[in-house]
């Protein structure tokens, strides 16, 4: 239910002079609303570089642009309204904090906790927010608000509705959907307690159609997610894939003499390298990425098993007896990555 | 948040493969190779494209820090360097389908992080003038020479398609020159750090020396004099631009 300050002012009946708030009210609460859009713009550009999912990738690049023409379209209403252009002021410190626990998730593995704060919590609470000051907002000497309103509207609609689509993707198992929605509860509760992005309560939140297309821009995250995956089968030489796969298979049982035999002179199984694997209780291998330089090939093989997950970096040449590494690299090892 | 970050936080998908640019150009003159494709083939054109599509990676989420790292900048360079990252993620849309297009997968060669490397500048006035006028410079040069290769061998995809974007790298070069000047007026001493920083790139960055001065057809990527112009370059500048590659590094 809609706290009471978000009632519609316009009803029946009243004057169609009758506003809900003073010019300086109304720039306070453009301050508060461009605090939370300038932040999450700003936000969205940092973490660019530190998501590793395409798809994520450029749904924030994408929308970093309409939240800066947001920030901007504010900020410039406000000398409309006697106020200094372009400044940013958080409702109170509580929904700064608010803003400060959504920035907080920077690792790689953290994409899900940085797309939900923002996709599920923060923008559907604007939208709202902006939904709830568009129907009381006065009709007659309001309208330059109301037209920054109605054009953040709709490109927030679209934006939830694209993030919701790449979450719905890296959401690909119970655990990542568990996570979701533990890290969307303790965000939504420093929201409240903040009482929304202007401090005067949470509107109610509106109800999205998720079949609504994407109607003017290239925007489609479905396309993102298609950018995104993988090949099903790697463009490699069959006596290649099978001497990767020996190599693997040795590495596997922990039969590091013959995984050697797929060395050429100039790499080494470094015993260090070889203890590491085996405390991981290697049981499955898989090639994640293939890269061509010159004849030569650039292997990534994923060694995963009971313990945990490790990134191997192999570097592969034709040589007279077949093909055979040049460069082994343990590039990562990770105990809590599992399958 | 952490502003800014090191370098080493780019994060990547698994199927990316990083490598240095000298150790790739390394291994490949061993093998008898260019040290850069060459755009003489469609399979070089192929790799050159894979080439771009990481760096315009790269340039969305250098631009994107940027937005990120100086809240105290002006308003005006922000808003620049936010529309500059819808620019280059679309960017990447685009030289991913192209990459389809010449029948290449992402991944398909290993990465190189010169770009990003240059956007971790701590200086607003140093990445602007490195990344906006140094390797968005050299874009130009390299997408104008694209242009030119695909509509001689008939490819209208690949021609009207870089076009574009070579538009948009004309736009960014352009905001590089306002915000080189913007950020360091009144601060000599800024501004020639910045613009060292930006010879430097120009210096090290010219393709293995295959960018020159002359007609498309006689050198394997031309300097995008026009192009440059456009953008804010002087005559003095390109003249400048040109002597260096004559004394160009390997990569």
């Amino acid at each position: 239910m809609a706290d009471a300050p978000f009632a519609r002012a316009c009803e029946p009946g009243v004057h169609p002079l009758a506003g809900f708030a003073s010019a300086d009210e109304s720039a306070r609460l453009i301050r508060n609303c461009r605090y939370a859009v300038e932040r999450m713009m700003r936000t969205l550009g940092g973490w660019i570089a530190l998501t590793p999912e395409l798809s994520a990738k450029l749904l924030l690049g994408r929308h970093v642009w309409d939240c800066a023409q947001h920030a901007d379209l504010l900020g410039k209403r406000l000398p409309e309204l006697r106020a200094r252009a372009q400044v940013s002021e958080a409702a109170n410190a509580e929904f700064a904090a608010f803003m400060d626990a959504i920035e907080e998730p920077e690792q790689p593995g953290q994409t899900i906790e940085r797309l939900v704060g923002v996709y599920r919590v923060l923008k559907p609470h604007l939208l709202a927010t902006y939904e709830a000051d568009l129907r009381r907002v006065n009709q007659v000497y309001e309208p330059p608000t109301q037209k920054i309103l109605a054009r953040m509207i709709e490109d927030e609609r679209q934006h939830v509705q694209a993030g919701r689509v790449v979450i719905g993707h890296l959401c690909a198992s119970a655990a990542l959907e568990d996570r979701a929605q533990a890290w969307q509860a303790r965000l939504e509760a420093l929201l409240a307690t903040a009482r929304g992005v202007t401090g005067a309560g949470l509107p109610e939140s509106t109800a999205l159609d998720a079949s609504t297309p994407f109607p003017m821009l290239n925007d489609d995250a479905h396309q993102f997610v298609r950018l995104e995956r993988p090949l099903s089968r790697w463009p490699m030489p069959e006596a290649l894939e099978d001497a990767v796969r020996a190599f693997a298979d040795a590495l596997l049982s922990g039969d590091t003499e013959a995984a050697r035999q797929w060395l050429t002179s100039t790499a080494d199984l470094h015993e260090g390298a070889a203890t590491a694997l085996a405390q991981l209780s290697p049981q499955a291998h898989r090639v994640v990425a293939l890269a061509r330089i010159g004849q030569k090939r650039a292997v990534k093989i994923r060694i995963e098993g009971r313990a945990g997950a490790a990134m191997l970096l192999t570097r592969w040449s034709s040589t007279d007896g077949g093909w055979r590494a040049e460069l082994l690299e343990l590039a990562r090892v990770d105990p809590a990555l599992t399958a | 948040m952490e502003r800014p970050i090191a370098y080493d936080k780019l994060a990547r998908e698994d199927r990316f493969v990083r490598m240095r640019a000298r150790d790739v150009a390394q291994l490949k003159v061993e093998q008898g190779l260019p040290p850069f494709p060459d755009l003489t083939s469609r399979e070089s054109i192929k790799e050159r494209v894979h080439g771009i599509m990481v760096g315009e990676l790269q340039a969305m989420e250098g631009a994107g820090r940027t937005v990120c790292d100086f809240p105290d900048a002006p308003w005006e360079f922000t808003m620049d360097m936010a529309r500059q990252v819808w620019d280059e993620s679309r960017h990447v849309d685009i030289y991913i389908r192209l990459l389809e297009h010449l029948g290449g997968y992402v991944g398909e060669f290993p990465e190189t992080t010169i770009l990003w490397r240059c956007a971790c500048a701590e200086d607003a006035a140093a990445r602007v003038a490195g990344v906006n006028r140094g390797l968005e410079g050299l874009a130009c040069d390299v997408f104008n020479q694209m242009v030119h290769i695909a509509r001689k061998i008939g490819d209208p995809i690949l021609e009207r398609a870089v076009d574009f974007v070579l538009a948009d790298e004309i736009t960014h070069v352009r905001m590089g020159s306002k915000w080189l000047t913007r950020l360091t007026e009144g601060d000599p001493e800024r501004r020639r750090r910045a613009v060292e920083f930006q010879e430097s790139i120009d210096e090290r960055f010219n393709l293995g020396g295959a960018r020159r001065d002359g007609d498309h057809d006689a050198v394997p990527i031309s300097i995008a004099r026009e192009a440059r112009e456009l953008g804010g370059f002087t005559g003095e500048e390109i003249e400048r631009l040109i002597k260096t590659t004559q004394r160009s590094q390997v990569y």
